[in-house]
């Protein structure tokens, strides 16, 4: 049996370079100031009392967030339905909707999106159909609406497919023995369906809030230059060169991050114990 | 009945969702013109383009075999490992599962810059190698994640009975191990290309010198957003729709041997392998003849950093033809982004930067001399664009477009006289609410304010700066909205009536819409240059300086600047173009001479500051 136990030391030496080095050196990057070199770094607090000093960083942060999680409550009430009636149907149909939902991840999310610039903006396709009826011109691209929109678009089959998989493990003889025990349908979904599925919530949630947060193509794209803290990384790495303040906002956005990850899996966890 | 009704129309409304950018990408794939919102008529031209474009072809290329390179090896990499800690001890377990959730649980972003900084740290070359190996590094964690789960399902009998039964420990790994877990590796590998396929982010931070795959190709493109992409996008659709179809039919087949499958897969991957390394020769392979560069220039090869949509259409054909040689080029959104990739160690033969950014790098000593001996057609160069302040010898550059930055405006929509009196201050003016577009740029926004209130653009004072600052915020007022490449399809279709462009773009904008027109404010404004500048790490500049020599001939010259409206630096060209194409667009011949008018300088202390106010300014 231990014959196959020293295969994991290769990868133990690969992920200790590739994924663990990477980090501790955003940590270090993110508690140094001068140049680009590790050689010459002396430790400081700088960086993250310029963050934290500065309202227009906080309000970045604060949008980010807060788009973030229309965005993924969006894709739950959108997603959820979906993902339910697709699990009710036969076999072959549930197979052809889950296709028809991973075929669009297959084409590049940019071009996806710029598609949606052609589509939302003022003379764009929504609008000529608009004053086609003699209505609008609705003002839709560069504002938050247009980002949320991206957004769902892009994030929401992740939210679908992890709700669908754990709908689609669900024992069915459960729901007939809810049912057989004089529960109502409503009680039945409350009680045995909505509960199995959590699970699966719980995953998406973390698939949608995540590149949700940290995105920032699509408001670039469809937000006319809104800035978001994905934004404020790309800038302070790519543009402005300052890659240790770079790091704090990225360490700052992953610490954030990390920790409300963790409280909605302990929500789901303290669920299932009750 | 009623509720199946609903969930019908719900799931339609859905797809309908889902498919409407697809169905709208698709229909432009096949557009007459280079507008994206204004269907023109019927036409095949961004499918023969997308085949003539060798960067296309080429990210095509890169993304594929990165692909199916990094879905093989994390696919095997993957299953070995997930084997092998199933039977680790509990600690090692726990500790290799939460580190393998750092690049799921992470935000993309941070794991791309984690990278970016651990190659430039390590002095690898990014390119590639880097990746390849950070789209390894992501890929492995979800195979492992497909397959972990099968694995605990999996009787730890089964194994140990194969090797009772005298099976070595490989062969029952491969005969009975393995096969068990088939679904599971499956879906990891699928995963795994899904993600490789489509990646950005990391690769956007981790690739370098040339290499790109097509997300970066679309993201890079930035001055002008080309339809081929469409087209492209388009046959991926067909392909992919195929092969589902196909494999769908097999499964429901699925019933002879499984050797067949097995057979099938083999072939599969053997043919993209071949496949890749049979488009790796081919795009490496040089067509021009007998000639040979090694014995002229040393080398064959050439590393050229341009702006997007920066040249002419066949410019770089038709100079690997001649020179037989191959260029990888690669294209940059910024000056400042083209300086932080050279300072995270990629290397270049030929860069093309602004004034200010051409001072920087002579200061910092990041540049070597040309030979204007091999120079032939300097003579042939403007003396509007030779011997300015930051290089008066042109020791270091040679002129490639220069222009102005001024106020694209609609002829019908706005007033000549309010746009006289108040110059860049148009843009606070009420009336025009909501009607503008600001290009994202930090120094030519600073620039317009610190103008507008009659200081120089190059000033240190950081009281102007504060005070342009305010004035930008000011601008906030009227709804600008900040854009880049963006602005030229916008103002095309007339959706602002005003905005801050540079002259090329204007002049591009104009042979497309007549309305618009282009005015250069009395308060002065930006005549920059952009030059074509050898770095002192290139391993060819003799070749460097042929390419340099080339893009002065005056056809290349005039293709180049035809195609993209900015100002050539030849004066023939100038001339011809005024004469000719351009004819009564005085955006295509800036203004000069004008005392108010500037060239950006250098100015390390002011770069910073302007680049964190500005974020600012655009920050809510």
């Amino acid at each position: 049996m231990n014959n196959y136990r020293r295969l994991i030391q290769p990868y133990v030496l690969w992920i200790s370079i590739f994924l663990v080095l990477p980090m501790i050196l955003i940590v270090l990057y993110a508690f140094t100031t001068g140049g680009n070199d590790v050689l010459t770094f002396h430790f400081t607090l700088d960086n993250f009392a310029r963050f934290f000093n500065d309202n227009v960083f906080i309000g970045v942060l604060i949008d980010s967030f807060r788009i973030a999680l229309i965005t993924t409550i969006l894709c739950i009430i959108i997603g959820y339905p979906a993902a339910y009636f697709i699990s009710k149907m036969q076999v072959k149909s549930n197979a052809f909707f889950i296709l028809l939902i991973t075929l669009p991840m297959w084409i590049n999310m940019l071009v996806r999106t710029y598609a949606w610039v052609g589509i939302l903006s003022d003379n764009g396709v929504i609008n000529n159909i608009l004053s086609f009826f003699g209505l609008g011109p609705l003002h839709m691209i560069h504002t938050e609406f247009a980002i949320v929109l991206g957004m769902v678009y892009n994030f929401l089959p992740f939210m679908i497919l992890q709700i669908h998989a754990s709908l689609s493990k669900m024992d069915p003889s459960l729901v007939e023995a809810s049912s057989d025990l004089g529960a109502s349908k409503f009680e039945t979904f409350k009680r045995i369906i909505f509960p199995l599925s959590l699970p699966g919530v719980i995953s998406g949630i973390t698939l949608v809030f995540l590149p949700a947060t940290s995105s920032f193509f699509i408001q670039r794209l469809l937000g006319g230059g809104t800035i978001l803290v994905g934004n404020l990384i790309e800038n302070y790495f790519v543009t402005t060169g300052d890659w240790n303040f770079g790091s704090a906002i990225s360490l700052i956005m992953a610490v954030i991050i990390m920790l409300s990850m963790y409280f909605t899996n302990k929500l789901d966890k303290e669920r299932g114990e009750d | 009945m009623k509720e199946k009704y609903g969930s019908k129309v719900f799931l339609g409304l859905l797809m309908v969702f889902f498919y409407l950018p697809i169905l709208y990408m698709i229909v432009f794939s096949f557009n007459g013109s280079k507008s994206l919102s204004k269907f023109t008529g019927f036409s095949l031209r961004w499918y023969e383009q997308m085949f003539a474009n060798k960067s296309m072809i080429e990210a095509i290329y890169y993304t594929v075999v990165i692909a199916i390179l990094a879905t093989i090896i994390s696919t095997v990499v993957g299953t070995l490992a997930s084997i092998g800690l199933s039977k680790s001890k509990k600690v090692l377990k726990t500790y290799v599962e939460q580190i393998n959730n750092l690049p799921i649980m992470n935000p993309e972003i941070v794991t791309a810059i984690g990278l970016m900084l651990f190659f430039t740290t390590m002095k690898i070359e990014k390119g590639f190698i880097t990746l390849l190996l950070a789209h390894i590094a992501f890929c492995i964690p979800y195979v492992m994640l497909s397959v972990s789960p099968r694995l605990r399902r999996l009787d730890p009998n089964l194994a140990n009975a194969a090797m009772d039964l005298g099976a070595t420990p490989s062969y029952a790994l491969r005969k009975v191990i393995i096969p068990q877990l088939m679904p599971g590796i499956v879906a990891g590998a699928l995963i795994a290309f899904t993600m490789s396929f489509d990646d950005f982010i990391i690769s956007y931070f981790v690739s370098g010198n040339g290499i790109k795959n097509i997300s970066i190709l679309v993201y890079t493109m930035s001055k002008r957003i080309n339809p081929s992409i469409n087209a492209l996008s388009t046959i991926i659709v067909v392909i992919i729709t195929i092969v589902l179809i196909v494999v769908n039919l097999m499964s429901m087949k699925k019933t002879k041997t499984n050797k067949t499958g097995q057979r099938i897969g083999l072939a599969v991957v053997a043919a993209c392998v071949g496949l890749t390394i049979f488009g790796l020769q081919k795009l490496r392979s040089n067509t021009g003849g007998d000639f040979d560069p090694i014995e002229t220039y040393g080398c064959d090869t050439l590393n050229v950093f341009n702006a997007g949509e920066y040249i002419g259409e066949d410019t770089i054909a038709k100079f690997e033809k001649k020179y037989n040689v191959h260029v990888n080029y690669s294209l940059f959104a910024s000056n400042e982004e083209m300086y932080t990739k050279l300072l995270s160690g990629e290397s270049y033969d030929v860069l093309v930067p602004s004034d200010y950014m051409i001072e920087q790098l002579m200061q910092e000593d990041r540049l070597q001399k040309i030979n204007l001996d091999h120079i032939k057609n300097y003579d042939a160069l403007s003396p509007m664009v030779t011997g300015l302040d930051y290089d008066p010898k042109n020791e270091y550059s040679i002129p490639y477009f220069w222009g102005s930055v001024g106020i694209m405006y609609n002829k019908n929509k706005v007033s000549q006289e309010d746009l006289e009196t108040e110059g860049f201050g148009i843009l606070q003016n009420p009336k025009y609410k909501g009607r503008i577009f600001v290009y994202d740029s930090e120094r030519d926004s600073f620039m317009m304010a610190l103008k507008h209130l009659g200081y120089s653009m190059n000033t240190s004072n950081l009281d102007e700066i504060n005070e342009a600052y305010e004035w930008l915020r000011d601008i906030r007022a009227n709804d600008p909205v900040f854009v880049t490449d963006e602005v030229i399809d916008g103002m095309i279709n007339g959706e602002k009536d005003i905005a801050v462009v540079y002259s090329g773009d204007a002049t591009y904008i104009q042979m497309e819409n007549p309305d618009m027109a282009y005015y250069e404010p009395l308060e002065g404004t930006n005549i920059w240059s952009d030059a074509m500048v050898i770095p002192k790490n290139s391993a060819c500049p003799l070749l460097a300086e042929a390419y340099i020599d080339f893009n002065l001939d005056e056809t290349i010259a005039y293709e180049n600047s035809e195609y993209v409206g900015y100002t050539s630096s030849v004066q023939s060209v100038m001339d011809d173009l005024i004469a000719g194409e351009f004819k009564d667009l005085p955006s295509y011949l800036p203004r000069s001479g004008y005392d108010k008018d500037e060239i950006f300088k250098y100015n390390p202390k002011i770069r910073k500051v302007i680049s964190e106010l500005w974020v600012k300014v655009k920050a809510k």
